[in-house]
């Protein structure tokens, strides 16, 4: 019984249906590209998705534990956290060294930022004021006169780097920690560019593929 | 004997094979203990569970305890023969998620940094050098992939060249799921397209549907170091092939599931990857589909990835 269904089912399908299929295709010719376009489509369903999803159940799945700070700015009317920054500087506080006393040894601006290479903009364009406040030693800031903490160098980037800080708060720059889930925490710009010398180096990959298509 | 099976089969197809299973099993397991002295009992064990995983269901119609005990076998079996701690989970998709994944063709630099994180993570094969990720460097101006260099091994980035990776592109009206003979690969409710590679009888119609060159076969049992194992596996992602199957990216259902990023995610030094939940008008995913300009490979073919190439 079942054989015989399915011998049915074979002679319709493939004798009757597939000659019929490739003369309609032949003459039509459209409807791969109609698909495209189709009620189901997943851009369909994007557009009809407008509620903010919530699971707490996976945010305390995979804690961060590095080192973070409420970011200053806002993202999409909410709030988000940034990788901290000044934990991982070599000579932090500045003003460990940098006192009300002025420094008088021989040659101790070499001695003690000679291994910075400023390699940022065009060449000579910047010096170390355009960023670093000449004030407060340990402080950023701005050409406004602003002054901004180590860990919201943003604020700073962002005035000339306007196209890239909007992507950023968005997400089309950078990058989240961890997760994609639970409370947003985001990459700073420093945690990625080094600010003396922003581009990344030309390096070997990590990697080769041996065979492709 | 007979009478008993013959009693079962009263009962069902199943139920026979089941009795049957089970008598073989004990019966091989005498026969290898009674043929080599030396044969512990871990590997009548092995045989046992062996027997019993043959018989299993595909992983969409198994109910929570099968999948719970198909899980506890497997663990088992890879502690039996390889000595290996795993876990393996069978987290299911979560409501309201559809995973969708963009690609920024100006920030990528050609690292591959991306691609042993992905080696790594989901258990891939050293010594057939199996990669899911596959990097071009490409010329200005052009799109296709086909035209780029594949195999490229020099310091990058190279001026004047671009860099676009490709992977598995999970479409959701997905080709190779509809080619399979054994109903192995579907797409699952969040979006992940998944291969059951148990139920995988390795005919490869579905590498051959695929327009992105997305899938790949275990032609050989898969050769890892040991202690690069990864030992948190899900049933459906990165647990250890068996030779044979096909298998593909699953967008790390391991990690992804639990709320992680993706290992190729996590591991991109220039933040060219954006992993988020397209039904969340917050996600990162959406800003990008809603603010910069994008693209997806080969819309025409009525696929519809949930891929998206972007530039800045």
């Amino acid at each position: 019984m079942k054989s015989d269904n399915f011998l049915h089912h074979f002679f319709f399908k493939v004798l009757l249906l597939f000659p019929a299929l490739s003369v309609c295709t032949g003459i039509i010719c459209e409807p791969r590209i109609s698909l495209a376009s189709s009620q189901n489509s997943v851009m369909r369903v994007i557009e009809q998705a407008q509620s903010p999803y919530k699971d707490s159940s996976v945010e305390s799945a995979f804690p961060i534990f590095e080192e973070t700070v409420l970011s200053r700015e806002r993202y999409q009317g909410g709030t988000f956290r940034v990788l901290a920054r000044k934990g991982k500087l070599d000579r932090s506080p500045c003003s460990a060294c940098h006192t009300d006393t002025e420094v008088k040894a021989q040659d101790s601006a070499r001695l003690t930022h000679g291994d910075i290479v400023l390699n940022h903009g065009q060449s000579g364009a910047l010096s170390c004021l355009d960023c670093h406040s000449r004030e407060q030693k340990n402080l950023l800031e701005d050409r406004e006169g602003n002054a901004i903490d180590l860990d919201h160098s943003y604020q700073l980037c962002g005035q000339c780097h306007f196209r890239q800080k909007s992507d950023w708060l968005g997400g089309a720059h950078g990058k989240r920690v961890s997760n994609w889930n639970g409370e947003r925490v985001i990459f700073n710009c420093t945690t990625c560019h080094d600010p003396h010398s922003p581009r990344f180096e030309k390096r070997f990959p990590a990697t080769y593929s041996p065979s492709q298509p | 004997m007979t009478q008993d099976n013959n009693d079962k089969t009263k009962g069902s197809r199943r139920n026979f094979l089941k009795g049957l299973s089970i008598a073989a099993a004990a019966g091989s397991a005498s026969l290898v203990t009674g043929c080599l002295p030396d044969v512990s009992e871990a590997s009548s064990e092995t045989l046992k569970l062996k027997w019993q995983e043959f018989f299993k269901k595909n992983y969409r119609l198994m109910t929570a305890a099968e999948k719970e005990e198909t899980v506890a076998r497997l663990e088992r079996l890879a502690k039996l023969q390889n000595d290996r701690e795993v876990r393996i989970d069978t987290t299911p998709p979560r409501e309201k998620v559809l995973f969708g994944y963009a690609f920024n063709v100006t920030r990528c630099e050609g690292f591959m940094e991306c691609v042993t994180a992905c080696i790594k993570e989901n258990n891939l094969d050293r010594k057939a050098n199996t990669q899911y990720i596959r990097v071009f460097e490409m010329e200005p101006g052009q799109l296709d992939p086909s035209t780029g260099d594949g195999k490229y091994y020099h310091e990058v980035p190279v001026e004047n060249k671009f860099y676009m990776a490709t992977q598995c592109f999970h479409c959701e009206n997905a080709p190779c799921t509809k080619a399979c003979p054994t109903k192995a690969t579907w797409r699952e409710p969040d979006g992940i397209v998944v291969v059951d590679y148990d139920w995988c009888i390795g005919c490869r119609y579905c590498q051959a549907a695929c327009p992105y060159y997305g899938r790949r076969f275990n032609w050989g049992k898969p050769d890892i170091p040991e202690d690069e194992i990864n030992p948190r596996q899900h049933y459906l992602g990165n647990r250890v092939r068996p030779k044979g199957k096909m298998e593909k990216c699953t967008f790390c259902i391991q990690r992804s599931r639990e709320g992680r990023l993706p290992a190729c995610v996590e591991a991109c030094p220039t933040g060219a990857r954006v992993f988020g939940n397209l039904l969340d008008p917050d996600s990162e995913i959406r800003f990008v589909l809603k603010n910069k300009k994008v693209f997806r490979m080969r819309e025409e073919l009525g696929t519809d990835p949930k891929f998206w190439y972007f530039i800045d």
